[in-house]
């Protein structure tokens, strides 16, 4: 009896350690990434594909696990909660306005080791690329994606106001408008919803018409602040009734019906124009810088812009899956691959790729402008430098455009919000 | 009744999860959140600050205005949704013909996810293509046809909290309930008094369901104190922060990584709320909701 229960245990435990031991032997580490490139998001599709070719290209030792995330406001908080407890994910990606707060936590995965001991990123990134993002000799993230935001009319609706050229300054801009207007269209997409992208963008535009692109560095008690929401207030004489409370589906979903004629987002909007605009819109989208404000110290022709997002990864215990995550960021960070997603998307990327001749037409036209520019300035979300101000911007401009408030009251508010 | 001692090891052991599990979840987060209120905690470090976040709670008119708000949504269920509940409770314990499916019809928001209802109820109050706009238009009232209903100081507050009036069903189902208990025999010998249907529900059912009501009363003043979806995924506290409400306004402080600052709010919405119960309980009296 004894014998058999012996003999029993005996086998049990060999198969046991067995399939203990090709468990271990044979794990695939997996790199989890909740990634905001999915679903409608134009970098989708290729962003996919690239997981999908080098999990088979390293399959059974490495798969990446997109966790889809559909709205960036909700990632981002997420994200800041992740940074505050310290479990941050695999690898994600980082906005400007979390950096500070990853470095801080010191939680990040380090990746200046890997960059020293490996010419591929310096080889991919332009000069001093990566410095820009060193602290204290530590890279947290890699710079990734670019923006500028230039406007984007519809030619045809101009057209049929008696414009055949976007204007370059904000008298003949309004002008256009009220032309615009009676035609029976709207004239812009705006919105205070949510973070007020849109009307962010113009009102970064504005400032740094006024201020000049330096205007971050004199703070809030610039007149360029008060002017900028002068030319906001006039702006929402021109725009849709649901743009107080409006999100960017619909301030963007209007342009995309041709309900209105300008519209103001980044370059990876470009592909949505032919996905998901009405037939035909994207052969009548013209871009161009925003316009001036006469006698401000922009010049003609100046951009808002800034680093979209950065790739970065959570600090590991195990060095296999630290190798793993490199690999995957470098596949990332391909010339190739990034190349592929710009083609498709619009979308733009500091990594050096080289771009086919063939790429959107918006994309040639807005690159050919920028480097005609007098300045790429930070928007207002990332250029202010603070958390609460950004936050409380959305209230401003819908305090504005309703007149609770002056330009004065508005920028009282946002230094109150502090 | 007098407790054996070897009885204690038995009652200690049965009752220790149940305070582990209270102290866990509730009595530790309580004091944590006091204690990080006195900090400027951003989630990655700590200083003491005293009272500087109360203060500037209290000098924040946002802030202010996010309490009145709750205390707007407090009074709109306890006087309009919880009454409305009532009447329309009064009327199903008829039991007349179909009233089965009047209830399951004004439950079923109950069932259905709330920011379904409240994406919904965006798109319907929507100023360029919304049915609200249009159905107010199609009658003649022309001048509302682009009315921004969410989006005007004036109309936002209140087209948030009339819409919430679909939740009546909640405390309908409840008052309903207890109308179930009340013996028939009230009815039989008001009926031989020759009392109207109206005087039976005047003088029998409504007293006889009186503490179900007051405990809808609270429980409404409970959920409106903790009103955050509705708001986030309609004006997210806007136009202005004319809809601003206490969660979300601890809410957008904890976004932006001023934890010391929301943990405060935090603490004094838990004050309001055990303000507001007190008065409740002294006003509805205690007695009449066992």
């Amino acid at each position: 009896m004894i014998k058999s229960i012996l003999k029993a245990f005996s086998i049990a435990f060999v198969s046991i350690s067995l399939t203990l031991i090709s468990t271990v032997s044979s794990a695939e580490i997996t790199i989890n990434w909740p990634s905001i490139w999915v679903g409608k998001d134009s970098k989708t599709t290729v962003i996919n594909e690239l997981v999908s070719e080098f999990n088979a290209a390293n399959k059974g030792q490495i798969k990446v696990v997109i966790e889809a995330q559909t709205d960036y406001d909700i990632y981002a908080q997420k994200l800041t909660a992740m940074i505050a407890t310290g479990k941050l994910p695999d690898v994600f990606t980082v906005g400007t306005e979390l950096m500070d707060a990853l470095y801080r936590s010191g939680k990040g995965m380090n990746l200046a080791s890997h960059i020293g001991s490996d010419s591929h990123w310096n080889d991919v990134y332009p000069d001093n690329a990566l410095e820009s993002n060193m602290k204290d000799g530590k890279i947290f993230a890699l710079p990734y994606e670019l923006f500028v935001t230039p406007v984007t009319y519809n030619k045809k609706l101009l057209k049929n106001a008696g414009y055949d050229e976007f204007p370059d300054n904000y008298a003949d801009f309004f002008k256009m408008c009220q032309a615009v207007t009676e035609t029976g269209k709207v004239c812009t997409s705006q919105m205070t919803g949510k973070n007020a992208w849109t009307s962010m963008l113009w009102y970064s535009q504005a400032l740094a018409s006024v201020g000049g692109p330096d205007i971050y560095e004199k703070g809030l008690d610039d007149p360029a602040y008060v002017k900028a929401f002068e030319i906001m207030r006039e702006m929402y004489n021109y725009t849709t009734s649901d743009a107080i409370g409006a999100d960017a589906g619909v301030s963007g979903g209007h342009f995309l019906n041709e309900r209105t004629a300008v519209f103001m987002n980044g370059p990876w909007f470009i592909a949505r124009y032919t996905s998901d605009g009405i037939p035909g819109l994207h052969e009548n989208i013209g871009v161009a810088p925003a316009p001036m404000v006469s006698g401000g110290k922009g010049g003609p022709g100046g951009y808002v812009g800034g680093r979209q997002s950065s790739l970065a990864a959570g600090k590991q215990s195990d060095p296999k899956k630290e190798e793993a995550i490199v690999k995957f960021l470098k596949w990332l960070t391909t010339p190739d691959n990034v190349a592929r997603l710009s083609y498709s998307s619009g979308a733009m990327f500091i990594v050096k790729a080289d771009l086919p001749d063939d790429m959107d037409r918006l994309f040639t036209e807005m690159n050919a402008q920028i480097g005609e520019a007098p300045y790429v300035a930070p928007i207002f979300l990332n250029g202010i430098g603070s958390l609460p101000i950004s936050n409380e911007f959305p209230q401003a401009l819908s305090a504005l455009v309703l007149d609770e408030v002056t330009p004065e009251g508005a920028v009282q508010m946002l230094k109150d919000a502090q | 009744m007098k407790i054996k001692k070897d009885e204690i090891i038995w009652l200690i052991l049965f009752i220790t999860p149940a305070i582990s599990l209270f102290l866990l979840f509730f009595i530790i987060p309580i004091l944590f959140l006091f204690i990080t209120s006195f900090t400027n905690w951003d989630g990655i470090s700590a200083d003491f600050v005293g009272l500087k976040n109360y203060a500037k709670l209290l000098n924040n008119k946002t802030f202010i205005r996010s309490i009145i708000n709750n205390l707007y949504w407090c009074l709109t269920a306890a006087f309009i949704t919880v009454p409305l509940a009532l009447i329309i409770a009064l009327l199903l314990a008829h039991r007349s013909r179909g009233w089965k499916v009047f209830r399951t019809i004004l439950f079923i928001p109950q069932v259905v996810s709330s920011a379904a209802i409240a994406l919904l109820w965006l798109a319907l109050y929507n100023s360029e293509y919304g049915l609200v706009n249009y159905l107010l238009d199609y009658i003649g009232l022309s001048e509302y046809k682009d009315h921004n209903w969410l989006g005007s100081i004036r109309t936002a507050q209140p087209a948030l909290i009339a819409f919430s009036l679909c939740y009546v069903g909640y405390f309908m189902v409840i008052m309903l309930a207890k109308t179930a208990g009340i013996s028939e025999e009230y009815y039989d010998a008001a009926t031989i008094d020759g009392a109207s249907q109206f005087q039976k529900d005047l003088h029998i059912t409504a007293p006889l369901i009186k503490s179900a009501f007051f405990l809808c009363i609270i429980l409404a003043v409970i959920f409106n104190l903790r009103q955050f979806e509705f708001v986030y995924l309609m004006t997210n506290g806007g136009p202005a922060n004319r809809t601003s409400v206490l969660v979300l306004y601890i809410w957008k402080e904890l976004s932006i990584q001023r934890l010391g600052l929301g943990n405060a709010a935090g603490v004094i919405m838990i004050v309001i709320g055990a303000i507001l119960l007190i008065i409740m309980r002294k006003i509805l009296k205690s007695e009449t909701y066992n």
